[in-house]
């Protein structure tokens, strides 16, 4: 008899989907209002009830804890998010309630990719997530480049897919068993078929060298879709890669060890160098997220060291900035369209104090100077990493952030610095306004009073 | 401890900012904002006055320490503290940086109220530097001093600027990260970053020489020693006045600072395993730096590459490892903070007046601006090390230490007090003396804010100079617990 208990928070969305749908078919325009008031109430449920609801399984108290956080991450992420995409959406004139409901697939797969103990159920999330993202790439159906977008990652997105189940299909042949926790003597085929899943992982959350579809799908998606990609169901397809990577000991592997240190350190590199030249704010930030990535995976490499509180408080942070960016950006618009361009960022300064100082927040934050959170990100991942004796790969990551800093630091002087060229419509929208201003305190208040943040994600892990 | 007078002394200038950042910009004047901006920072002058009055002299260790713990999982801690060898330099910035701001009161016209706010973050950050006993909150400030710093240099520099604040931001970001990898490997050892109990740890040899070089890399950026000090120039030659005298009044120090603080106490194998290096890289900093200041056409750069040598004076005397020379270099390096941060506001003086930072564009300038004249002699004869100013005090000290450590070195070191000479008479006499040029006759001499300022720092000067003990028996005790 399987026990309904454990999955309220996926059978909630479910639910949310259909009366979305249903209601869909009658009043198009509540299904913001409708959904921004569901995913409220699945927060409260989870940080009241979270941990009650997997009682009843087997697993261990941490593994429990670790789905309730991230699942109560993703669900404040999708209120938040919720409430930033009507505007954008209506200002290309894009918006249909449909957009939502991929929203809400993408965040039903993430749930259901984060708590999956078996390879199969991991690879229906994960598809289900996918597929709605090759969708809300392609939303702007008339533009070009979002259409390439979208065929761009299908296609490279299919391609992994494949490499994913083949890998499942071998670990299935060597050991009898889908289930994950469940892999204790390993044969080399099972090993090739771990670093196939890993490397369809790997591609999700656009790890270098699997990375290639970035830059081009960030670039080519309306912007609010690209705020998507890079928070969301990264988190998801991250936190399953860690748990992949925690409960078959890959550190104790040493061959998928090594992958996985590479990856690590090609992540850091190509983060930096690819974002050097970049003129699109959008592939910029596309790099960058490349080198954060690296960062993570450093984080999860080390998690032996202060269990999982690094890497949550690192994944938290950048959550955090990455909304604020993408809240500004999506609030400045260009005469002629969306605003692209680096350049078209000059003098902010002279245009908008809030937005101005808020971007100087996020990237001095990003680039790990204190005093700003995204310092003690990156120093309680090093930390973690150089007592787990990782310790080329912190210098290697120290000395990328300094790269980082240095593109980072552009941006900020085209804010600071240069004389603005092409007017910036501001689009004065309140909630975009409200959510920027409230992730650049968060980032500062975190500095100086980080005590709240920790202690949540110390009473999750005790 | 019942008041909490170090972290009044970093929220001060913070919480002054925060003010001026919400009132708004359109209904004041720029001269309001100086003005209020001013208030602040002499309050925060007055109120580090009591920091000599209160300390205790005859005690070691820190006063007026403060203790909060900030990530307890993490066992970092908010812990503060002072001595003798920080209150003077807490002096020296909060002595500073009013100065700054009444040299600019007529040259920074626009975006005035963003200029206060970052003096104001600056000033919090760098005392953050000097008052910190815990290593992740040191390197905390010591990195943020950075972001005021790159802002004030890019939006009011000259026309070069962007490639100058650039250069000094990532140079400096480069060396500490190295120093960040070294802390966070010292505090995983040590098990916390408190700075008494890691100079009490001996490493093993092979990692202490690693340690040392990671430290060494963030500092000698700072200070600015010999290979590493390429971005001084530029940034000192496009930074705006003010800029300019808290980079070279305060900022270099803070690496200085850091050799005494950190360097010495923790690594003491390393430091004497290193010395023969920082020896020479020291010597070529002090000649070589001469001989190139010695060619320049630009009062700016000439002034700052004799930065570069009157800090070579500090590190070697830091690293003789004695009383003396730790005492001479200390004493040097705020002498330092006094001259040149005068020498750079002489520059300013004539810059804004004439619009020219070209040597030969001046002469005769005594004819028209006798004030001015007088008050470049006296910073002038004190940065050459006449006796009687506080410039001899130090470079006398250092000397005098190098003999037992190697004639040799005494060579070299003196002769950078001859090179130091040349220079500085030769910028000198072609300033002042010589042909009036016409387009100089109608200069203005100093005006009344001006020469309060000169005489204020001339005072000090002369006063350290003839009264050296003021300073000595503040810093003494504290400079011989950090020797090995």
């Amino acid at each position: 008899m399987i026990n309904l208990f454990q999955f309220i928070p996926e059978i909630f969305i479910l639910s949310l989907i259909l009366i979305t749908l249903c209601f869909g078919l009658f009043n198009k325009d509540r299904a913001i209002s409708l959904n921004t008031s569901g995913f409220i109430l699945l927060s409260i449920l989870l940080l009241n009830y979270g941990k009650d609801f997997y009682s009843s399984t087997q697993m261990s108290l941490n593994t429990i804890n670790l789905f309730v956080l991230s699942k109560i991450i993703l669900s404040i992420g999708s209120i938040v998010f919720i409430l930033l995409l009507k505007r954008p959406l209506k200002n290309e004139n894009l918006y249909r309630y449909e957009y939502v409901l991929f929203l809400l697939f993408a965040i039903l797969g993430s749930f259901v990719l984060i708590s999956s103990n078996n390879f199969l159920t991991a690879f229906i999330g994960l598809e289900l997530q996918s597929l709605s993202l090759y969708l809300m790439a392609a939303f702007n159906t008339k533009n070009l480049s979002s259409n390439e977008a979208g065929i761009k990652y299908f296609s490279l997105g299919a391609l992994s897919s494949g490499f994913l189940l083949f890998g499942i299909s071998m670990i299935y042949y060597d050991t009898g068993s889908f289930n994950i926790q469940n892999l204790d003597n390993f044969t080399a085929i099972s090993e090739i078929g771990l670093s196939l899943v890993l490397i369809s992982l790997f591609f999700k959350v656009s790890a270098a060298p699997f990375h290639i579809w970035t830059p081009d799908v960030y670039e080519g998606s309306p912007t609010i879709s690209t705020l998507f990609f890079a928070t969301l169901p990264k988190f998801a397809s991250l936190i399953f890669l860690f748990r992949v990577y925690q409960e078959l000991n890959i550190s104790d592997i040493k061959s998928l060890n090594y992958i996985f240190q590479m990856v690590c350190a090609i992540s850091l590199l190509v983060g930096v160098y690819g974002a050097i030249t970049q003129k699109v704010i959008k592939r910029l930030l596309a790099f960058s997220s490349i080198n954060h990535i690296g960062f993570m995976l450093l984080g999860i490499m080390s998690y032996q060291f202060m269990s999982e509180g690094t890497l949550f408080f690192y994944l938290i942070i950048y959550l955090v900035t990455t909304f604020g960016i993408f809240a500004i950006l999506l609030n400045l618009r260009t005469v002629d369209g969306e605003f692209t361009k680096i350049s078209q960022l000059n003098g902010l300064r002279f245009t908008s104090n809030s937005k101005s100082i808020s971007m100087l927040v996020f990237f001095f934050s990003l680039a790990g100077i204190p005093p700003f959170a995204g310092f003690f990100a990156k120093f309680f991942i090093l930390s973690a990493s150089i007592n787990d004796g990782f310790i080329l790969l912190s210098i290697i990551a120290v000395l990328s952030s300094v790269i980082a800093a240095f593109y980072y630091l552009t941006i900020i002087k085209n804010m600071f610095f240069n004389k603005s060229e092409i007017e910036l419509l501001d689009d004065n929208n309140k909630t975009g306004k409200v959510i920027f201003i409230s992730s650049g305190l968060i980032i500062t208040l975190f500095f100086i009073y980080p005590d709240p943040l920790i202690n949540l994600v110390d009473n999750l892990f005790k | 401890m019942s008041f909490p007078i170090l972290s009044l002394l970093i929220l001060t200038p913070i919480i002054g900012a925060l003010t001026l950042s919400l009132s708004s910009s359109t209904q004041l004047k720029n001269k309001t904002i100086f003005l209020s901006g001013l208030w602040i920072t002499t309050g925060e002058f007055l109120l580090s006055l009591l920091l000599p009055i209160f300390y205790d002299k005859s005690k070691n260790g820190y006063q007026f320490i403060e203790f909060h713990t900030w990530f307890d999982k993490f066992d970092i801690n908010y812990y503060v503290g002072v001595d003798g060898v920080s209150i003077p330099l807490i002096l020296l910035t909060t002595f500073l940086v009013p100065i700054c701001l009444l040299c600019s009161i007529n040259s920074i016209q626009n975006r005035a109220k963003e200029f206060v706010i970052y003096f104001l973050l600056l000033e919090s950050f760098i005392i953050g530097v000097f008052v910190s006993i815990d290593l992740v909150i040191f390197y905390v400030f010591f990195e943020a001093v950075l972001i005021p710093m790159f802002l004030i240099i890019g939006i009011w520099g000259g026309e070069n600027r962007l490639y100058a604040t650039f250069k000094f931001f990532l140079y400096t970001l480069a060396g500490s990260v190295l120093m960040l990898l070294a802390i966070i490997y010292i505090i995983s050892k040590v098990k916390s970053g408190n700075i008494e109990l890691i100079s009490d740890f001996t490493f093993d040899q092979q990692i202490e020489l690693v340690l040392f070089l990671c430290f060494f890399a963030s500092f000698a950026v700072k200070v600015p020693m010999f290979p590493f000090h390429t971005w001084l120039p530029d940034a000192h030659v496009q930074a705006p006045t003010s800029g300019s005298v808290i980079l070279a009044g305060v900022l270099l120090k803070l690496g200085a600072y850091g050799f005494i603080r950190l360097s010495l106490p923790f690594f003491e194998y390393a430091s004497i395993y290193f010395q023969p290096i920082i020896f020479a890289l020291s010597c070529v900093a002090i000649v070589y730096t001469s001989i190139v200041a010695l060619r320049q056409l630009d009062m700016k750069k000439m002034i700052a590459y004799s930065s570069v040598a009157h800090m070579g004076f500090v590190t070697i005397g830091i690293f003789t490892l004695t009383q003396d020379g730790i005492n001479g270099a200390y004493f040097q390096m705020i002498s330092h903070g006094i001259v040149s941060a005068a020498l750079f506001l002489i520059v300013g003086v004539v810059y804004e007046r004439h619009h020219t930072r070209m040597i030969s564009d001046y002469s005769g300038v005594t004819n028209v601006m006798p004030k001015y004249s007088f008050f470049f002699m006296v910073f002038m004869l004190s940065s050459v090390g006449l006796p009687g100013t506080s410039g001899f005090v130090g470079e006398f000290l250092v000397i005098m230490s190098t003999i037992s450590v190697s004639v040799y070195l005494t060579f070299f070191t003196a002769i950078g007090v001859i090179l130091g000479a040349s220079y500085m008479l030769l910028l000198y006499k072609n300033i002042n003396f010589g042909d009036l040029k016409s387009d100089i006759k109608q200069l203005a001499d100093l005006t009344n804010i001006e020469i309060f300022y000169f005489s204020c720092l001339a005072f000090l000067t002369i006063l350290l100079g003839i009264y050296p003990k003021l300073l000595f028996e503040m810093i003494n005790k504290s400079i011989s617990l950090s020797i090995i």
